[in-house]
């Protein structure tokens, strides 16, 4: 192997000054202390800015790069019990404006910055989109702030074509806005939202919670000038939609309970009216109505009166209605039955009071059937003598008056029964033929379905479930039923009911349904005189009844406030509750008893064609084989 | 040359090195320097392609994830509308006004009946003596036909 020859390197130098100094070494100990000095100064910044106050830091860099938007929850639907969209949510667009952008300015250093668009032709281009007063959107442009909203809750495609515009200082942002498609329908069982979402009236409020949801976030990193990093940090949670509602309520019947309703109060020149239609079985609403009612996506055109839910918030005294009740009570204990004869006089003072009939008729012995059917005070008021005060009491708390039905619906009332003990000498008489009493339509429908339920009380509701992220209906709890009545009793009521309606003396005629056998009361209360004491010269005309009466499906209660001239509850509403019942009865598919007329005669011509068409037949026949 | 070494040369008078200035090296071995150079560009190269390909790879889907979630929000957007929209035009309220506008009148009184018997495909009801003779209303003429 052959070595390479040596080469040369550069060994150590000393390097020497003229004068024996050394001042290159001191230099560059001089630039070896400056240079400690910055490193130290660099290391203490470093220490100040990853150790010291690095949360603060890490924060302020987050804030720079990272922006967190917040993904607002969509409200959960309400539905009607066969899945038809009550209430829903729609994207909406709001349109917002930084005034600053419409006047000149001036930067820190002076320099002046001109405006970047002139407020009144955006006012004047943005007008019509909006729908409003340009003078009006100018004056909110020229406003001292930061910030100004020219529209909420406007048409999606409003926001889009604003966005088209591409006018500076103008921005538009995507909002939830509820809206109900029914309109008018069932408005106020539903209630409504506020325009950030939150419930305010109605079921929307009491399920507030339930319906609002969990608002989510997305987390992403954004360049200088907002943009969006595509590879950068995204972390996304989405909200969690609210939970759904299914009600009890049937749109077709709610809807036929409105419009009867309606109708009954401009037939009547009645102040309101209001209809309640339970399930018996199960206690499930059906249609809860009350009018006049009001548009809930545009409620701010109606009054605040209209909001209210009468059949479930209002108290008034059921006057003949509650008849019923007190002759059920005395048939219970025993005391009559509804064949029992009584002699009624005309009259009888108790107390110094005297009670005497509305209608007029004549002295004689009745049966407990006829002083139901005729709506005699006498005879009810002497049964309840029978019966006493403490049992009557019993009876009616039992029915459920004097408490709420905790139907779910908020702001429920819970009728007005006076403490046993707080009773005066009059009270058994009055409360008996319904007066000294307030109840709700609600509660007046719910004891009726205890009589048609064969004497089991149900608990009226509203809510028949919700509806989670699994698409599954997890039905509300259902209060274990309890018994008031004997079917037995309940059955001698009903047909009393059913006499009510269809007898001599009845006074519900006009509830008649062809086809069913049909069973009610009416009832006409004199409404109190909170000014002055007494009772005033107003009505509350009442009907409430079941069908069909051997086995009853449903319970319809009708309440029209302050109907004239007429005002008796036959007269006013019955046929409110005919009409109801008969869309109840068809629309949930309920066979016919007894055919009716119209269909009997149908029948009847089906039975003769028929026969005329086979002798036609058999004479073709006969003419064939002839031939 | 190094600036250090020109310095100290224009400022030294009298240099008397203490060790001797030039040293003799051992030639190092021959390495293939050049087909080291190029291997390691090329894998520096195919590292920062590599990188750089993978970046660019997620940020075209990231903007498509974008699209798409753009997407979905619009037809999420579209759907509850349409939901509202169907809801609204299904109401019972507005298909009665636009009943009664076309000409329409409100139908009689309807029943729901539960027959004992299934009907005949003709929909005559048969009197009860002649449906024990002749269960169907079409068989007599069909009979004689035959």
């Amino acid at each position: 192997m052959t070595s390479n020859p040596p080469s040369l390197r550069i060994g150590n130098r000393s390097i020497v000054t003229k004068r024996g100094t050394e001042p290159a070494v001191f230099r560059l100990r001089a630039a070896f202390i400056c240079g400690l000095i910055v490193v130290l100064l660099a290391g203490v910044k470093l220490v100040d800015i990853q150790v010291i106050n690095a949360e603060a830091y890490a924060e302020t860099g987050v804030r720079q790069r990272v922006r967190t938007v917040e993904l607002p929850a969509t409200r959960g639907r309400i539905y009607d019990r066969d899945g038809e969209v009550l209430a829903t949510s729609v994207d909406a667009a709001t349109i917002y404006a930084d005034p600053r952008a419409f006047r000149a300015s001036s930067t820190a250093s002076g320099i002046a910055l001109p405006a970047a668009a002139d407020a009144a032709a955006v006012a004047a281009s943005l007008s019509e989109l909006l729908d409003m007063e340009a003078n009006d959107l100018e004056e909110r442009l020229r406003r001292d702030a930061h910030f100004v909203y020219l529209g909420r809750q406007l048409p999606f495609e409003v926001g889009e074509a604003v966005q088209a515009l591409r006018i500076p200082g103008i921005g538009v942002l995507t909002e939830p806005k509820r809206v109900y498609p029914g309109s008018t329908l069932a408005a106020q069982v539903l209630g409504f939202t506020g325009i950030d979402g939150e419930g305010l009236q109605g079921l929307e409020q009491r399920f507030d919670t339930v319906l609002v949801g969990e608002p989510g976030s997305l987390v992403m990193e954004r360049a200088l000038g907002g943009l969006e990093i595509p590879s950068g940090t995204r972390e996304l949670i989405p909200a969690t939609v609210g939970t759904d509602v299914v009600l009890t309520i049937d749109r077709q019947i709610q809807h036929a309970a409105e419009v009867a309703a309606n109708e009954a109060m401009e037939r009547h020149n009645a102040s309101g009216a209001g209809v309640v239609v339970l399930e018996v079985a199960s206690g499930d609403v059906l249609a809860m109505a009350s009018t006049p009612g009001f548009d809930a996506n545009n409620r701010s055109l109606f009054d605040g009166d209209t909001y209210r839910n009468r059949a479930a918030t209002d108290m008034f005294e059921p006057g003949s209605v509650q008849k019923v009740f007190t002759l059920a009570a005395a048939i219970e204990e025993g005391l009559v039955s509804e064949s029992t004869l009584m002699d009624t006089p005309q009259a009888v003072t108790i107390y110094d009071k005297r009670f005497g009939e509305i209608y007029r008729r004549e002295e004689k012995e009745f049966t407990l059937t006829e002083i139901l059917a005729g709506s005699s005070n006498v005879g009810t008021i002497m049964v309840a003598q029978d019966l006493g005060a403490d049992r009557l009491d019993k009876y009616l708390r039992d029915f459920g008056f004097g408490v709420s039905t905790n139907s779910g619906f908020p702001g429920e009332a819970a009728g007005m029964l006076a403490p046993r003990n707080a009773w005066s000498g009059t009270s058994l008489p009055t409360i008996a033929i319904g007066q000294g009493i307030a109840v709700t339509l609600l509660q007046l429908a719910s004891g009726f379905a205890t009589i048609a339920n064969d004497g089991m009380a149900v608990q009226p509701k509203i809510v028949r479930g919700t509806v989670g992220n699994d698409g599954r209906l997890a039905p509300v709890s259902q209060t274990p039923s309890r018994r008031v009545l004997s079917p037995r009793t309940s059955r001698q009521v009903r047909h009393m009911l059913e006499d009510a309606v269809t007898g001599d003396l009845a006074t519900g005629g006009n509830a008649r349904i062809d086809g069913y056998r049909v069973g009610g009361k009416t009832g006409t209360a004199r409404k109190p005189n909170h000014n002055v004491g007494g009772y005033s010269s107003k009505y509350v005309a009442t009907f409430v009844g079941m069908a069909p009466i051997d086995n009853p499906r449903f319970v319809v209660a009708v309440m029209v406030d302050e109907p004239k001239p007429a005002y008796y509850g036959g007269a006013v509403a019955a046929p409110v509750f005919r009409e109801v019942m008969e869309t109840a009865l068809i629309s949930r598919r309920v066979p016919a008893e007894a055919a009716g007329q119209d269909l009997q005669r149908a029948l009847v011509d089906a039975q003769r064609l028929n026969r005329k068409h086979r002798e036609t037949q058999t004479a073709l026949v006969a003419t064939a084989l002839d031939n | 040359m190094s600036a250090v070494f020109r310095f100290a040369s224009r400022r030294t008078v009298t240099q008397e090195p203490t060790k001797p200035y030039l040293a003799v090296v051992i030639d190092p071995p021959k390495r293939h320097v050049l087909l080291f150079g190029v291997t390691l560009t090329a894998l520096i190269c195919a590292v920062i392609f590599g990188a750089v390909t993978l970046n660019a790879l997620a940020a075209s889907a990231a903007v498509d994830a974008l699209r798409l979630d753009g997407h979905v929000g619009d037809a999420e957007r579209l759907y509850a509308q349409q939901v509202a929209d169907v809801a609204a035009l299904e109401n019972p309220g507005r298909i009665r006004e636009a009943a009664f506008e076309l000409g329409l009148v409100p139908a009689g009184p309807a029943r729901h009946l539960v027959l004992e018997r299934n009907l005949p495909v003709d929909g005559a009801v048969l009197v009860s003596e002649q449906r024990a003779a002749n269960p169907d209303p079409l068989k007599p003429l069909l009979s004689a036909a035959s």
